[in-house]
């Protein structure tokens, strides 16, 4: 776990493939540890359906009112009907 | 056997929960909230062999950490001892995921028996699983089944009464034997006597505190010493206590699961197309390569509305010859020419740009090749505080820097969405590439090829000022870190769901850039009008007033307004220059210009003679790395929602080029 977190925050992009392949351990193991890490709060899955304007939107007009500690849909940041294969993507959160 | 029981179904979503609990009860049950909560109460009874059981159905959670209302509800409920047995569910199908319910809830002092559920799931992936090795390994009753089978329900009910009878506790020897390895552990626990806090082991709450969960903290800060508080603080490191206790429970449930699961290995293999695409040396080129036959192909699907663009240009002439037939003022047909067909042969032509790049790229989204563009090209946008997927509207933009505008539609952080568009407008579009080639050859010769390489090296400089620029607001720092992915599998295109997804951006795009040309169409179509016969129009007067100025970036009067005409498309830029260099009319020059009309045919000698070489190089750099186009600008406004950063981007790039004017051409006197 210790390498998976280390691995995660240098910086490079890698699949789940390829850190299965690094860590020597299986698809699946990475899989239930990056849920793990996601339910933690280390990692957030990066989501391409409901972008937030909360965090980082600060002049978009396309935002919509927000709630507070609540993300809103952004039409500035992605149309309705976005096609989506993206796969799934996650991103570290919590540096410390 | 009067008694009631009462059993607690405890599980993470999707475990089947709901079924063992509906099927048990039947109509024999409420629905509520749980107090002061909006989270779902499901209470209800059965009897079998005589006693009854109330059962509660807790909300499905993760685990029993304090991330939720529903993980501090369902472990309330368990700590409170109203629960005489807790059944853990658990999906038999991933039981090394779903185990892990089971290895947070080791150390609770309650009575408890696991329910591998979805027996027919696993036997259909193959897998077998000897449930009396997990027994053994946990120390609590089993039973494999499955919930949906209706019929079948005997081996839960066994598994219930021995738990009732037995009162099973999890073995967490060698969990704890896990736990001892982890920093700080051990003098955590030993801070924490037995039964502090009803329900729990102090292996449990020593572990919790290293997890940093916020109410069990309370707690202990309510029932301990300070100091000892004060402690534990300082002894759990941010994170890497919760790294840590996560790892000790994987690896617990791993030794609990060997040799009690047989399934097929897990090989790790990609694809043909991953291993080119994924390959450190031919990835790079195999994306790059992929995004410009992209390119390519999209100019196939735009040509029609490029050529309906074309065709309305065309009416500018039959439709002035009949509203001057029909006795029409100069003005107005000059209005209804310039501005309004001008401009509604600009919006086809660009939309023609907006369907095709759509369609190409909605089509490699769609088919998952977007997905491995921004996996290949992570790295290199990461430096630049960008995602992989950055590249792609670059790429475009050496085609159109509209159609790279249009392409950042695939990043979903509107911060790197803004800093993509702002960096792609500094990647020479085709137009440009129209002009310098054939500037720089006229002045230059043979030199014309360091010009263009200096071009190249300029933009790429240009990019990563840029990205320094903009980067501090628009980029935070975790927007930087590294991306993990699992890429989709490749699947066939639902062409209808692509066709009205296309469509849709192409009206969407058409309504809002109408507005934004349509305006500044007619502002220049104002500054190039001579309204009185005779009077020099406006546009020369500005010309004249701020040569002075314009003088200092290495441009006269007339290479500024070529300059200003290269805002609305660069290839104006030289119609425009050989009207002015030629004092013929300026409407009549710039209107041709914007008509695409050809450049006048003496335009080299011209130039040549009016133009130093020096000024000449200055001009280069101005019109390339000046705003790309009005469209690109409209472009740019419908991607990223904001007049703000759209003005901004465009004054940016209007100063920059004018700087880079200026500097260019100290550099040429230097030199010649």
């Amino acid at each position: 776990m210790d390498r998976l977190l280390e691995l995660l925050k240098d910086g490079h992009a890698r699949t789940t493939l390829m850190l299965a392949s690094e860590l020597n351990t299986t698809v699946t193991d990475i899989g239930r540890k990056l849920e793990y890490l996601e339910n933690m709060g280390i990692i957030k899955k990066v989501s391409l359906e409901e972008p937030s304007c909360v965090e980082s939107c600060t002049g978009c007009s396309g935002c919509g009112p927000r709630e507070s500690g609540k993300s809103s849909k952004c039409e500035g940041c992605m149309p309705d009907k976005e096609i989506l294969n993206m796969g799934e993507m996650w991103e570290v959160v919590h540096h410390g | 056997m009067s008694e009631i029981v009462t059993i607690a179904l405890l599980g993470q979503p999707n475990s089947g929960k709901s079924t063992l609990f509906n099927t048990l009860t039947g109509l024999r049950q409420h629905v509520g909230n749980w107090p002061g909560k909006t989270v779902e109460k499901k209470e209800g009874s059965f009897s079998y062999n005589g006693r009854i059981y109330d059962i509660e159905d807790l909300p499905g959670s993760y685990s029993l950490s304090a991330n939720s209302d529903e993980e501090v509800i369902t472990r309330d409920f368990i700590a409170s001892g109203r629960a005489d047995v807790v059944c853990i569910l658990a999906d038999s199908s991933q039981l090394d995921r779903s185990l892990f319910m089971t290895a947070d809830y080791a150390g609770i002092n309650v009575p408890c028996f696991l329910v591998l559920n979805m027996e027919d799931v696993a036997k259909e992936q193959g897998k077998r699983i000897d449930i009396n090795i997990i027994e053994k390994n946990l120390g609590i009753p089993v039973v494999l089944f499955s919930a949906n089978d209706k019929k079948d329900y005997d081996p839960f009910y066994k598994v219930l009464e021995r738990a009732v009878a037995d009162k099973p506790m999890i073995n967490t020897s060698i969990l704890e034997a896990g736990y001892d390895k982890i920093s700080g552990y051990k003098e955590i626990k030993e801070m924490i006597p037995e039964g502090l806090i009803d329900g729990y082991s102090s292996m449990w709450i020593a572990i919790k505190a290293l997890e940093n969960d916020p109410v069990v903290m309370e707690r202990l800060r309510e029932s301990l010493d300070p100091a000892k508080t004060d402690r534990i603080d300082s002894l759990r490191d941010s994170i890497q206590g919760a790294v840590e206790t996560g790892g000790a429970k994987f690896s617990w449930i791993d030794s609990v699961l060997e040799g009690a699961v047989s399934e097929k290995t897990e090989k790790i293999t990609l694809s043909r197309l991953d291993r080119i695409y994924t390959d450190k040396t031919w990835g790079k080129p195999a994306v790059v390569l992929t995004i410009l036959s992209g390119l390519i192909l999209s100019f196939i699907p735009a040509l029609p509305l490029m050529g309906v663009g074309m065709a309305v240009s065309a009416l500018k002439a039959p439709v002035g010859k009949l509203l001057f037939s029909a006795g029409c003022p100069e003005i107005i047909i000059s209005i209804i020419n310039s501005v309004i067909i001008q401009s509604f042969s600009y919006i086809f032509q660009m939309l023609g740009f907006v369907f095709g790049v759509t369609l190409v790229f909605g089509l490699l989204e769609e088919v998952g090749i977007m997905a491995r563009v921004s996996y290949v090209f992570d790295n290199t946008m990461g430096k630049l505080g960008l995602q992989g997927k950055s590249v792609m509207p670059f790429l475009i933009s050496f085609g159109c820097t509209m159609g790279g505008a249009a392409g950042s539609r695939v990043i979903d952080n509107w911060g790197q969405k803004v800093l993509t568009i702002a960096l792609a407008w500094a990647v020479p579009c085709g137009a440009a590439w129209s002009v310098v080639p054939m500037l720089s050859t006229l002045f230059f010769g043979p030199g014309a090829v360091l010009v263009i390489i200096a071009i190249l090296l300029t933009m790429l400089l240009h990019m990563w000022i840029t990205a320094k620029v903009f980067g501090r607001k628009l980029i935070t720092k975790e927007n930087r870190y590294g991306m993990i992915m699992e890429m989709p599998p490749y699947h066939k295109p639902k062409w209808g769901a692509l066709l009205r997804y296309v469509l849709g951006r192409t009206k969407d795009t058409f309504v809002r850039v109408t507005r934004v040309v349509l305006v500044v169409c007619t502002l220049f179509w104002l500054l190039s009008y001579s309204f009185v016969s005779g009077s020099d129009p406006v546009l020369y007067r500005i010309g004249m007033a701020i040569e002075p100025v314009t003088k200092i970036f290495g441009l006269n009067w007339k290479l500024f307004m070529a300059f200003v005409a290269s805002s609305i498309g660069k290839e104006g830029a030289l119609g425009v220059i050989s009207a002015l260099f030629n004092g013929g009319n300026f409407y009549g020059a710039f209107s041709d210009a914007m008509s695409g009309a050809a450049v006048a045919s003496d335009l080299n000698d011209t130039l040549i003679s009016n133009v130093t070489k020096p000024e000449a190089l200055a001009f280069i750099f101005a019109i390339t790395f000046n705003m790309p186009c009005v469209v690109a600008l409209a472009a740019t406004y419908q991607e990223i929602h904001s007049v703000k950063w759209t003005a901004k981007i465009a004054g940016y790039y209007t100063i920059g080029a004018l700087l880079l004017a200026a500097i260019v051409y100290h550099i040429g006197i230097l030199i010649w």
